[in-house]
């Protein structure tokens, strides 16, 4: 089969191709942050919630209104108020870098969330029979819950990722770049309609292999 | 080898378990009996302070487990196994990891755990299975599995939580055969909580019977046996024309 690639897309290339660059740093960046940071918070309000292991009223309150505040926020007042602490960060409220720092903050409250819920579906008889054997939490936590929940984790990060790539499309406000703000400045603010349908059609494709890859993962590693 | 004085457990207004006192002796098989809801299994987790009692004293193995700190409990608990009613293996485990998890707990390297799993799995009749997942195995069998996984880090003393309740009458008789086999081999002392009295007849030397969270009284019983269940169609027609005589003579 030949692929005929429209003489527009030919014409933005390079464009095409950094801004595209520019969303993978994004995302990239949310992912890393949603693991690294967002898992941890998220077994920690597990643990903390009622009648689990850490079981603390204060602290699962705590963190829970600050997961669901983050959450409100419509994305673009989170990162037009975020702006003094990105300067903070890095520098400048300006760029791609810039950009990072609101969407990893969104990417950890949204993943800490789905890993909460990902956890509370091991059943309770497994955390019982981990503490009969006398694992302690850190054990707990690697050795039953992210080896009973690992597939909806999987799933869970796979559906954040999807909304990473839709939260980077408005990142142009501060400069950040990225494929959606080249589809919104010289597709829709051009009046180059074709351009916009194409760069739409490249990021379904993209949204369909991440949907595609995280799927296949999740069901490969799930033997229950 | 386990003593309880005393002990008493209350969720909210509820009290489960009112004052029970009771000793299972080294190398016994010990019943408890009740119907649902008597608190049978609140005392049964209140021997390894799953169930943390509000008053009482709980020793097992010279150890006041009620006055552990957090790291000496877990310690003391990596030699009671525990086994349940719905097995509470991790799926996503092959057999053989799912038996080395309390080797891996208790710091076994990986050679000593290779050499132990096997062994274990094979004392339940079960090593051929090593590979598979907890999902490709029958009742008896994952239950078996949990015995081998509960039997790996040489336990002094064997939890059982309705052990046979979710398994057919067959699958129940292998269980049973394991659990006494255990005993018998290896002198581990055990624990039945069930609320079939076949089970309990087979294989307790004694039982207590329990009711509205309070011990109603301790019977000495001669163990009965693993009955061998037949399952040839004659067998069924016997049963079902025995059963149909006694209606009507």
């Amino acid at each position: 089969m030949i692929l005929i690639i429209p003489d527009i897309l030919v014409q933005y290339q390079s464009e095409i191709i950094e801004t595209i660059g520019e969303t993978f740093v994004m995302v990239g960046v949310s992912v890393a942050a949603a693991v690294l940071i967002g898992m941890p918070i998220g077994t920690f309000l597990y643990l903390c919630s009622k009648g689990n292991l850490l079981q603390n009223q204060l602290v699962y309150s705590i963190l829970n209104v600050l997961v669901n505040t983050i959450r409100s926020f419509p994305f673009l007042l989170l990162v037009v108020f975020l702006i003094p602490f990105t300067r903070i960060i890095i520098g400048t409220a300006m760029g791609t870098m810039a950009a990072t720092v609101p969407m990893a903050i969104i990417a950890i409250a949204h993943y800490a969330r789905l890993v909460e819920q990902s956890l509370l579906d091991v059943p309770r008889g497994v955390m019982e029979a981990a503490v009969s054997m006398g694992a302690s939490i850190p054990h707990i936590i690697f050795k039953f819950l992210y080896v009973e929940a690992r597939s909806g984790l999987v799933l869970g990060l796979t559906t954040s990722t999807v909304s990473f790539i839709s939260y980077s499309t408005i990142m142009g406000v501060v400069g950040g770049g990225g494929i959606g703000d080249f589809a919104i400045r010289y597709g829709y603010q051009q009046f180059r309609t074709d351009l916009m349908m194409y760069v739409i059609i490249i990021m379904i494709i993209l949204v369909q292999l991440i949907q595609y890859a995280g799927t296949t993962i999740a069901r490969k590693i799930d033997k229950r | 080898m386990i003593s309880l004085s005393q002990v008493s457990k209350s969720y909210a207004q509820y009290e489960a378990i009112r004052s029970i006192s009771l000793t299972v002796n080294k190398g016994e098989i010990y019943g408890i009996i009740g119907p649902s809801g008597a608190g049978k299994s609140t005392l049964l987790r209140l021997m390894n302070v799953l169930e943390s009692p509000d008053q009482g004293e709980v020793v097992v193995n010279g150890q006041q487990l009620t006055s552990l700190s957090q790291a000496e409990l877990r310690k003391a608990r990596q030699s009671i196994g525990m086994i349940f009613q719905h097995f509470n293996l991790l799926g996503n485990k092959t057999v053989y990891a799912n038996v080395a998890v309390p080797l891996e707990l208790a710091g076994y390297s990986r050679n000593e755990r290779k050499a132990r799993v096997m062994e274990c799995l094979r004392f339940v009749g079960l090593d051929h299975a090593a590979n598979q997942y907890p999902a490709q195995l029958s009742g008896g069998q994952k239950q078996r599995v949990a015995i081998a996984r509960a039997l790996a880090n040489h336990p002094q003393v064997l939890l059982c939580d309705e052990p046979t309740s979710s398994l057919d009458s067959s699958t129940t008789a292998e269980v049973l055969r394991v659990l006494h086999k255990i005993n018998q081999a290896l002198g581990v002392t055990i624990v039945i909580v069930s609320h079939e009295m076949e089970v309990i007849k087979s294989l307790c030397h004694r039982v207590s019977v329990i009711s509205d969270g309070e011990l109603y009284d301790t019977i000495v019983n001669e163990p009965t046996g693993v009955t061998q269940l037949e399952k040839t169609p004659e067998s069924f027609v016997q049963k079902l024309k025995e059963r149909g005589d006694s209606h009507y003579s």
